[in-house]
Order: C-alpha cells, then structure tokens, then sequence
C-alpha cells in the first residue's frame, strides 16, 4: 500500500523535527542532521523527503511570521502528525523485536 | 527582495526553475544557512555553498512543472491513432495517393540504402582490416596523362621485403584463369596467384590443410569448398590433383568461400612461387610490367606511416632510375578505401565507384521528397477540414506541441502503412536492380540484414517527420475563437503559397527526370547507330578460345551462309584497345600507338576504306603495317609519300603499305588516335560475314562445325553490333537508372497533381456548376481550374530546363568526345510531355463536374 513505507532518510527527518519540537524548519532540519550524522546532506535532498512524508501525511506544516534576516520570507515550520508518530512507533518495535530475537547479542 | 551578499546568477537561476509554492521557504532557507555560513566560514565559501546548494535543487519535486501538459499519454496515443486510422479510411482517395507514392519511393529509399550499405561494409570481415594496405601505382607514360593503377608490379614486393617495415608482404598475380583438367573433364575455373602468407593477412579460414604452408611450395593450390563440391564432388580434397596447362597442380587446402562483400574473390589460389619455377613467366618480374599483379601489405601496429612512404619513394625513385618512357608513383591504399573507390584501373575485380552511390543516393532522396512533397501538399489543402477538430482540441486544451505530435504521428503512421507496401515493392525490383549492370551484379547481393531492416524504419520515420512538419505547423496556427466561428473562408496564405512552392519544386524535378532520360536515349542511341568508318552489320566475331584459325576457318568456309572470313587479335570498338611505341626512325619523339593485328581479308571483309598503297597480302611477314590518317598527321608524313616511308613501331622496323581511312577503334569516349595495323599469326577471333534468311538455323550449322573441331569449349560467337551495345552498358545503365526513376518521379507528381485537382474541383463544385448553369463551356472551365497549375509549369520547366541540360553536359557527357547536339526540342519534349499528362489530368477532374447534372450540386442549398 502507498503511504506506509517509510525511507530511512525520511525517518531521520521525522527524528529532527521531533526534537526540535516548536523549531523545526528547513534550516534547522538540515543542521540537525548534518550534526548527528556526520554528513552533509542538501537542502534540495532534504526538500524531497518532505514533501514525500508530507504526500503520505507523516508530518504537516504551516508558515510562521516573516523574519527580517531571510529578507522577509516567512519559514516554513514543520510537525509530525500522529500518523507520523505511529508509523515511526512501529518501525523501532519492529527493529527492537527483530534486535531481541537476535541470539548472540542479546 | 533578495539579500544583495546572495550569488545574483545563482538566484535568478533558481528563481526560474523553482516551483513558486516552494520558492518562497526554499529561498529563505538558503538565505538564511547563507548567513549562517558567513559567520563561520566567510562570505565567499559561503556563497559558493549557496549556489551548489541551488544547483542540488534540480530534481523533479522541485523543478516546474512544465506548461505543455503530458507529451505523451498512452490514453492521447490511443486517441491519437484511432483518429489517424478515421482520417486515412475517410479520405479513401488521399490515402491511396500518399500510400502509393509514398511506398514507390520508399522502395527506391530502400534499395539505395541496401545497395550503399552492401558496397561500404565492403572487405570489413578481414580481423586485421585496419593494418591491411594495398599499394598502388600512378603510371605516366611520356607525352601522356598519369593513371592511376590498383596493380603494382611483382618486382615491388621483392624488393619491400628488403626494406622491412612491414609485418607481412603478399603479392597477388591475377592473369592465370583458365581450363582446368580433373581427370579426362573440362573445367573453367578463376584463379589467382598468391603470396605464402595470404592466409596470415587476410581472413579467409582454411576448412582442410594448414594455413601457414598451404601456398609455400610451387605448384599447390588451394580451393574454395563449392569449387571443391564442383570438381570432385566433396569437401576434403586434399591431396588431389588439377591439371592445367600441362602442368600439376596439388591441392594443399579448401577454403571457405570469400563473402559476397570481399573484393578478392577467386575460386582457386595457387602458390605465387609456381611463377618462379616457370621459365614464360619470368619477364612478369619487371618494373614495368604492373598489369596483372597486386601488392598487399600488413602493416605493424602504430607503424610510422611516414617512414613507409618515405620507404615507396626511395623504392620508385630507384627503379625510375633504370627506365626510360615512363615513370612509376608508388601509393598506399588502406583497405577499406578499396570499395567503393573512384577511378583506379585493373581492380581485382569490378568496384563500385562512390559517385555511382552517391548519385544513387541522391536521386532516391529526390524521390523521397517528391512523395513527401505530396503528403504535404494534399494534407494542406484538406487543413481546412480539420479545422473545428484543431479548434475543439484548442478548446479543451491542448497546447500546440501536443497537436503537433498528433499530425506527425499521422504522417508517420501513413508512411509506416507505406513502408509495408514497399518493402514488396523492394523484394519485386530487386532482382532488376541486380541485372541492372553486370558491375552491380558482380558486387551485390542485397541482402537484408537486420541493421538494415532498422534503418529501413528509421527511413520511414523520417519520411513520416519530413513530410508531416510543414502541415503541422500550419495547422496548429489556427485559432479557436476564428475556426469555431465559423469562419470556413480563413485565409492561409502562408500555407498556400507553401503549397505553390511545393508543387513548383515537384514538377521541376520530374520534368528533370524527363529531359534527362529523353537526352540519354538519344546520346545512347546515337552511340550505338555512329558511324565507326567500317561495317559491322552482319559480322559474327568467333572468340577461337585458343584453336588452330586455319582448321576453323576451313570449316566454317564449307557453310554457304558464311560470305567471307577474316580473323583479328581483338575486337575493336568494343572498349579494347592495345597499343605500342611507335616513332620515325631516326627521331626520338615517340607516341603510343593503338594497335590491332589483322590477317589479309579484314580490311575488305569490314568495309575498311583504304586510301593509298595495298592491303596485306597471305605473303605479308610480319615487316608491313597499314596506318590511318590520323598516324600520318602525327608524324607530318604526306599521304602521296606514306606508301614505302620506314618507322619503328614494337620496337622493329617495319614499312608502311598503305594508308586506311579513320575509323573509330574506341568508343565515343575517345577521339581517334594514330593507329597501326599489323598481321597476326595468331588471331583470337575469326570474323565471319553471314548471309542468312534463317539465323537460328546457319548458328546451328556454326555450332556443329566448330564442335567439329573443339569439343570440349562451347562454341562462343557474338554478332559485332551486340558486342558494341554491350561497351555502351554504361549509358544503358545510366539511361535505365534514370528511366525508373522518372516512371516513378512522374507517377508520384501525377498522383499528387490528381490530388490537387480532386480537391480543386470539389471545393469549387458549386461554382462550376453555376457557371455551367449559366454557359460555361468544358474548356473555358478547364482553363479556369488549371490556370494555377500552368503558372507553376511554367515556372518550373524555366527553372528545370537549363539546369538539367547543366547536369547532363556535366555528368552523363563528362569524357565524351562525339556527343549528340542538344536542340530546343530535346530540352522541350520532356517538360511538354509532363505539361500534357498534367493537362489531361486535371480535364479529367473538369469533365466529371462537367457531365453531372447540375441539378444533383444544386439541389442541397
């Protein structure tokens, strides 16, 4: 079924926006990640798995106030959907299931 | 507002590809992380950032979407083709107009494509093609222009090996055909001479025996499998024996066929190193003497090019050195530049110049367009009529690339329907195409192959592209708001002044096609009847195939249909001709004389007109020649003083007897040149003057006398005037070439034309019937509807006249010296006859609106 797939790109970006709660916005988004991962990712990378999560209703958003420091463009605040957090819910049981069966390691 | 420390370039950019939703937080995100980088990096990295960050943003969720809409839907397609299919079965008429010209000319597409391709994969299965060189030679004689030669003398590829340089030398000999004996039976058989190592370069697998020793020895042969199947009736015959000349030859290999596409063909190969143990052969071994031999070289890979020329220079330079008379050019010709290849005498076997493909290539795509032109022309003209279904489709939506592909898609359909119809038109003149000539016969097959078959459609797409753009451009101009109005009487002026154009363009180059068979009917037909100087009616030339003349000549004399016999070395103008140096005796300034040994009765026996002195009597040894009139103005000698005068001719001393009129010995071709009669003791040809009633019946009573003498050669004999058609095969080629092209050139304008008048008519019935109403006449009608057409004739036989007579006089003529006089009438004819067929094609469609009963057009008012 479309929809229920979840990337794990997509995931990271849902993480993000997860913990920068009130703040998360494309700018803060991409340094998120860049800072957790270790990795550069692009704005336009980025933008992509937006607007995927955001065609399956993971996450919703809405524009904030125009600030002078981006000439008076208003950001774009992005926010997980209870969808959002039920699918990402169920992607870590899985794992942590999967992690349990594992013998060796457990 | 943008941040004025952001790359402006870099913005606008972005500003032009971003879909608006997103431009607004995708630019602020950037100008923001722009400043954040500045603070930690600085102004121009953080810049740099920026516009690599722009250029990441090229993908699809991002880009605008563009405005055309789909381009292709399999729903539009569908669409698209049942449309299509209801044009083409509404328009019965159209259809069958474009389908047939399109499939006339298609099939002509097809053969130049198939014949060209053939000739250009010429030799391209020898695996080390690219190091394969042959060496050429450019003669001059003295006094004379060069030529250029495929041959090079043996003594070339001796004296190379001395050089080094080379991986593999391998010279060819190819004057060795002949009858070969198995046993008690006859057999002929092609034959070459080759170098040891023909096997190393050249790809030819050896199916029995051993590549590397197969040719070494003198005296061993090596033969194709189907001669093998011919001679013993297997493959393995390895060990077996062929008997030619007396001599033995052994077969040391079989080899398999050479493809249809190598210009080395032969049926049998034998070591080159017999020539050596046979003592007649051993003047062949000369510098001069380049006739008959071929010189291959492999080259080493990366061989310095440069050092290998430099090599040939210093090798002709030295051998120039010990001759006098003429000089010897040494050339590199790499392998896949044997064929096709313009204007080198003795090639191995016929090659295909490139500007006979050429040429062909050119008139087929004249064709081409000319159907094309058709397509166009008809479908303009019913543009009118699709006009609502252009303005509802406007209505609804579609942009103009849409329709555009959808009439391009019709036209490509229509040419692939076409394609069908021409591919069986292709497989039917096939066969024709491939007796055409027996050059072409000798060195195509016209095989499809399945790259072919791909170019065969791209071809007809193509032609679908062509012929469907000018229309679809004109079609999807109209307006909604004017077509859906009602507005029927819209003027497409650019459309039909395109259409003008078009017609002009056609008729031009069918009128071409006419002129131009007509003028070389007639320089043909005037080469055939020209007046040689001598008799050739009723002559039947006897090829002797090496018998004794004298027992021949006994027995043909007893057959009361044979008035008088005479024999000769060759048969002149026929394209032969052989020559040797002749001077006065004590000058130096020598010329190359054309030569032909005759016995006593030739000259009365071919209506030779002598002049001054005798003929050769049965006494004449050898010491008397009889020379023409053009010998004596070369050499200032009085015709009252010929008879007696000494010169040296073949290198002897001979006298001249008598002096005969100038005859032509060569073809149009060529201007007549000193000559030199001499006697021959060894004719290869008899000629018999016949007189008969019933000739099936007196060439039977030939055939039995001669198998009285030879039975194992067939009995070979040619009446001289067919053996003359046969040297003209080139203008016949030439003429039967253009003669196709001009059937199908004119039927495809005539089609079009009919088309044109059809539509003319019908658009204008209710008028013509008004007018008849009130008393037109059939020809004031007639006149009325084609007043159009004439202009555009015209235009076009003002244009196409002169500069058909350009290209006759420039490329049917090039090198003949006796031509036909090109008068009013010749050039007129052709475009008169197109004129005419063109008249009575439109009255047809006049006398149809003419006949009915003006009442039936009327009555729906």
């Amino acid at each position: 079924m479309k929809g229920t797939h979840l990337g794990e790109f997509q995931e990271i970006v849902m993480l993000s926006i997860l913990i920068l709660d009130e703040n998360a916005y494309g700018v803060t988004i991409q340094e998120e990640i860049d800072s957790r991962m270790k990795r550069k990712t692009s704005r336009g990378a980025l933008q992509t798995a937006l607007t995927r999560l955001e065609e399956k209703g993971f996450i919703t958003s809405s524009y904030g106030e125009p600030t002078a420091e981006r000439g008076g463009r208003r950001k774009r605040y992005y926010q997980v959907s209870n969808k959002g957090v039920v699918v990402l819910k169920e992607a870590k049981d899985l794992r942590q299931d999967m992690w349990k069966l594992i013998p060796k390691l457990a | 507002m943008k941040h004025p420390e952001v790359p402006s370039f870099s913005y606008r950019l972005f500003k032009w590809f971003c879909k608006e939703t997103l431009f607004e937080e995708l630019e602020g995100d950037l100008e923001e992380s722009l400043l954040k980088n500045k603070e930690k990096y600085g102004l121009r990295k953080a810049r740099r950032i920026y516009t690599s960050e722009v250029f990441r943003m090229l993908r699809p969720t991002i880009l605008k979407k563009s405005k055309s809409g789909p381009v292709y839907s399999m729903a539009l397609m569908a669409n698209y083709s049942v449309v299509a299919y209801r044009n083409l079965s509404k328009n019965k008429l159209f259809s069958l107009i474009n389908v047939l010209g399109l499939s006339m000319s298609l099939a002509i597409g097809l053969l130049a494509i198939t014949f060209s391709y053939e000739i250009h994969s010429y030799d391209n299965f020898h695996e080390n093609g690219d190091r394969i060189y042959r060496i050429t030679s450019t003669r001059t004689n003295v006094n004379e222009d060069p030529y250029e030669y495929a041959t090079t003398s043996l003594i070339t590829a001796e004296r190379l090996n001395d050089f080094g340089g080379f991986d593999k030398i391998v010279p060819l000999f190819k004057r060795f055909s002949g009858d070969v004996f198995v046993g008690q039976n006859l057999f002929q058989v092609k034959w070459l001479l080759a170098g040891e190592d023909f096997f190393e370069v050249f790809t030819f697998p050896l199916e029995y025996g051993d590549p590397n020793s197969a040719l070494k020895e003198p005296f061993s042969v090596v033969v194709t499998e189907s001669l093998a199947e011919k001679l013993f009736g297997k493959k393995n015959v390895i060990g077996e024996v062929l008997v030619k000349n007396e001599d033995s030859y052994q077969i040391t290999g079989v080899v398999k066929d050479p493809p249809s596409n190598s210009h080395i063909k032969f049926e049998a190969l034998a070591s080159i190193s017999t020539m050596k143990a046979k003592p007649e052969f051993e003047t062949t071994f000369q510098w001069g003497n380049m006739w008959m031999s071929y010189v291959y070289v492999l080259l080493p890979e990366n061989a310095d090019m440069d050092q290998v020329m430099k090599n040939l220079i210093k090798l002709d330079s030295e051998e120039n050195a010990k001759v006098d008379r003429f000089e010897i050019t040494l050339g590199l010709e790499s392998l896949d530049s044997i064929s096709p290849n313009d204007a080198k005498y003795n090639q191995i076997s016929p090659v295909i110049r490139k500007q006979t493909i050429n040429r062909i290539l050119v008139l087929a795509a004249i064709v081409l367009f000319s159907a094309g032109f058709n397509y166009s022309n008809l479908s303009l003209a019913r543009s009118m009529k699709r006009s609502k279904e252009v303005g509802v489709r406007k209505v609804v939506g579609a942009t103009r690339i849409q329709l555009f592909i959808q009439f391009i898609f019709d036209s490509i359909l229509m040419s692939l329907v076409s394609l069908t119809f021409a591919y069986l038109l292709f497989l039917l003149i096939k066969p024709e195409f491939l007796n055409f000539a027996h050059y072409i016969t000798n060195t195509t097959t016209l095989e499809l192959t399945p790259l072919i078959t791909l170019f065969f459609l791209l071809l007809a797409v193509l032609v679908g592209l062509f012929s469907g753009s000018v229309p679809s451009i004109v079609m999807t101009r109209f307006t909604p708001t004017k077509v859906l109005k009602g507005i029927h009487k819209m003027k497409v002026s650019k459309g039909f002044h395109i259409r003008e154009v078009m017609a002009g363009i056609q008729f031009m180059l069918t009128m071409g096609f006419a002129i131009l068979v007509i003028l070389t009917y007639k320089q043909y037909s005037y080469a055939m009847n020209f007046d040689l100087g001598f008799e050739t009616e009723n002559i039947l030339n006897v090829d002797l195939q090496n018998n004794n003349p004298d027992i021949l000549r006994s027995a043909f004399a007893n057959i009361p249909e044979v008035e008088g016999i005479s024999s000769s070395s060759f048969i002149p103008s026929t394209g032969i001709t052989n020559s040797a140096f002749a001077k006065l005796p004590e000058s130096i300034d020598s010329v190359d004389a054309n030569t032909l040994g005759i016995d006593a009765k030739y000259l009365e026996n071919l209506g030779h007109e002598l002049l001054a002195g005798e003929n050769f009597t049965s006494n004449s040894d050898g010491q008397q020649v009889i020379v023409n009139e053009q010998f004596l103005k070369r050499f200032q000698i009085d015709l009252s003083e010929a008879v007696g005068t000494r010169i040296q001719f073949d290198e002897e001393s001979r006298t001249i007897i008598g002096v005969v009129k100038d005859f032509h010995y060569g073809t149009v071709y060529k201007n007549i040149d000193p000559f030199v009669l001499v006697t021959e003791d060894e004719p290869d040809y008899l000629n018999l003057k016949i007189q008969s009633s019933d000739i099936v019946k007196t060439m039977a009573k030939l055939e039995e006398a001669w198998s009285s003498v030879d039975s194992k050669h067939p009995f070979k004999a040619n009446f001289y005037e067919d053996q003359i058609a046969v040297a003209y095969t080139d203008l016949s080629t030439t003429m039967k070439t253009f003669g196709l092209l001009a059937i199908v050139a004119i039927s495809i304008s005539i089609l079009g034309l009919l088309g044109m008048a059809v539509y003319t008519t019908e658009s204008r019935l209710k008028e013509l019937t008004i007018r008849k109403v009130l008393g037109a006449t059939f020809t004031s009608m007639t006149l009325l509807l084609s007043r159009s057409f004439v202009k555009i004739f015209l235009i076009a036989s003002l244009i196409a006249i002169p500069s058909t007579y350009y290209f006759f006089t420039q490329t049917v003529l090039t090198g003949m010296k006796y031509r036909i006089d090109i008068g009013p009438w010749e050039l007129g004819s052709g475009a008169l006859l197109i004129i005419f067929i063109a008249l009575i094609t439109i009255s047809t469609q006049t006398f149809k609106a003419a006949k009915t009963n003006p009442a039936t057009n009327l009555r729906n008012e």
